[in-house]
């Protein structure tokens, strides 16, 4: 059974992902010094994927959120006016990206003449995620059904190794990626590898969280923790930040590059319920050196009630903020616009401006 | 390895147990919170013992009643 083959189990089989003909799966060295950024147990990661699919009704309550930041990153597909033949959705989770894009009627300001779901620009979407249970846990389920819209296929794909492409390079007429790039170790690896599987000319349109998502439960936690126990472990993740994104992208070579952030802020009534629900989508802590078991009942009746004092709301709920980075980058081809030189305009925004 | 089996759903998970046995200790709780708050910025070990005492011993006597 294919549950019983955790990718880390198996290095043999790595070795020759590695030593194959695809050179997409080559990281490149973007940086002097080491290459193996190792901030999160993939393992751990991978078993607490396994674990969330395992849950169905659970997990299905807790995909608001990703369901959110998938639509967001289809509603920038609207102002792309081109057809996808082939398209890869990095790190699918349970094809989230797929269940927005087969959303019908997605522009929410169009006219009463619907809109055709987004799907109808695509005609072969690839779902790529290591957890195999979490990819196809909605398989059969109706938000995934493409009856509406004939010309779309969906294909699963299970990655032995999520921080390694198995595709050719100048595969894909678009990578999507939504709600996983946040737990990969080597980003600017992975960059370059998204680039690399990239036509000429074709976007990487991704969301990921970023800085200063559920800096609420990790400073109630780090105060918790301080007081009862004197010292602190990780329970967040280190997160990337806004400034980061735009440099990483221009660096592993995508042109024309959009970087934004979004706040998503969810109330809860309290701690216990927003890391229950952290624990159906699969996000909890994989932290690489974090303390190991579950969090004491000390810390967890301390943290519950400094996050109340600290960030309450008046209401006795609790805020979590999700921050969502959302980058667009674009692969270099010698016939796309390109930004003119420095100093070359002609007009004034300041005359424009004023007038 | 096997991923983890799931739980049933009738089975109320002790994360639940213990949310509702907090749930009954706002006041402790609040009087915890504020002491942290007051001096949040050199929070060392056992700052709020007694407030945090208070509010064990409440929560251990809404776990027992549950």
């Amino acid at each position: 059974m294919r549950l019983n083959l955790a990718p880390v189990c198996r290095p043999q089989q790595w070795k020759r992902l590695l030593m194959g003909s695809g050179t997409a799966r080559r990281s490149y060295a973007l940086q002097s010094g080491s290459l193996n950024f190792e901030v999160f147990n993939r393992r751990a990661k991978w078993l607490q994927k396994e674990r969330a699919a395992a849950h169905v009704r659970e997990g299905r309550q807790a995909d608001y959120l990703k369901d959110e930041v998938a639509m967001r990153v289809c509603e920038r597909l609207l102002d792309v006016k081109r057809e996808f033949p082939l398209v890869l959705d990095l790190g699918a989770n349970t094809c989230n990206i797929a269940r927005a894009l087969l959303r019908p009627d997605p522009d929410p300001e169009s006219e009463p003449p619907v809109t055709d779901p987004l799907a109808t620009k695509i005609t072969e979407l690839v779902a790529a995620e290591s957890s195999h249970s979490l990819l196809h846990r909605d398989a059969d389920h109706p938000s995934l059904s493409t009856a509406h819209v004939p010309n779309f296929k969906l294909t699963r794909h299970v990655l032995e190794h999520d921080e390694l492409l198995p595709f050719s390079p100048d595969t894909f007429d678009m990578v999507l990626s939504s709600m996983s790039m946040h737990w990969v170790n080597d980003l600017p690896g992975v960059l370059s590898q998204i680039n690399s599987v990239l036509k000429p000319d074709c976007p990487f349109i991704g969301a990921m969280l970023g800085g200063d998502t559920l800096y609420e439960l990790r400073t109630s936690l780090q105060l918790a923790e301080q007081e009862r126990k004197g010292g602190i472990s990780p329970h967040v993740s280190p997160l990337a930040d806004v400034r980061d994104v735009g440099g990483l992208l221009q660096r592993t070579g995508f042109k024309m590059l959009t970087v934004d952030v979004e706040d998503i802020v969810v109330d809860y009534p309290d701690m216990f319920a927003l890391m229950q629900d952290l624990q159906a989508m699969g996000e909890g802590n994989a932290v690489l050196g974090r303390e190991m078991g579950p969090i004491g009942r000390d810390v967890l009746l301390a943290g519950d009630a400094i996050y109340r004092a600290l960030h309450g709301n008046e209401d006795g709920s609790i805020p979590a903020t999700f921050r969502i980075i959302h980058m667009i980058g674009w692969k270099e081809s010698p016939n796309q616009a390109k930004p003119l030189r420095r100093g070359s305009g002609k007009a004034s925004l300041k005359d424009l401006l004023e007038q | 390895m096997q991923p983890p089996k799931a739980t049933t759903s009738s089975t109320v998970r002790p994360i639940q147990r213990f949310a509702s046995a907090v749930s009954k200790c706002s006041a402790e709780s609040a009087a915890y919170g504020k002491c942290i708050l007051a001096d949040y910025n050199s929070v060392h070990k056992d700052l709020c013992a007694n407030e945090f005492l208070r509010l064990k011993n409440c929560y251990l006597l809404a776990a027992k009643k549950v």
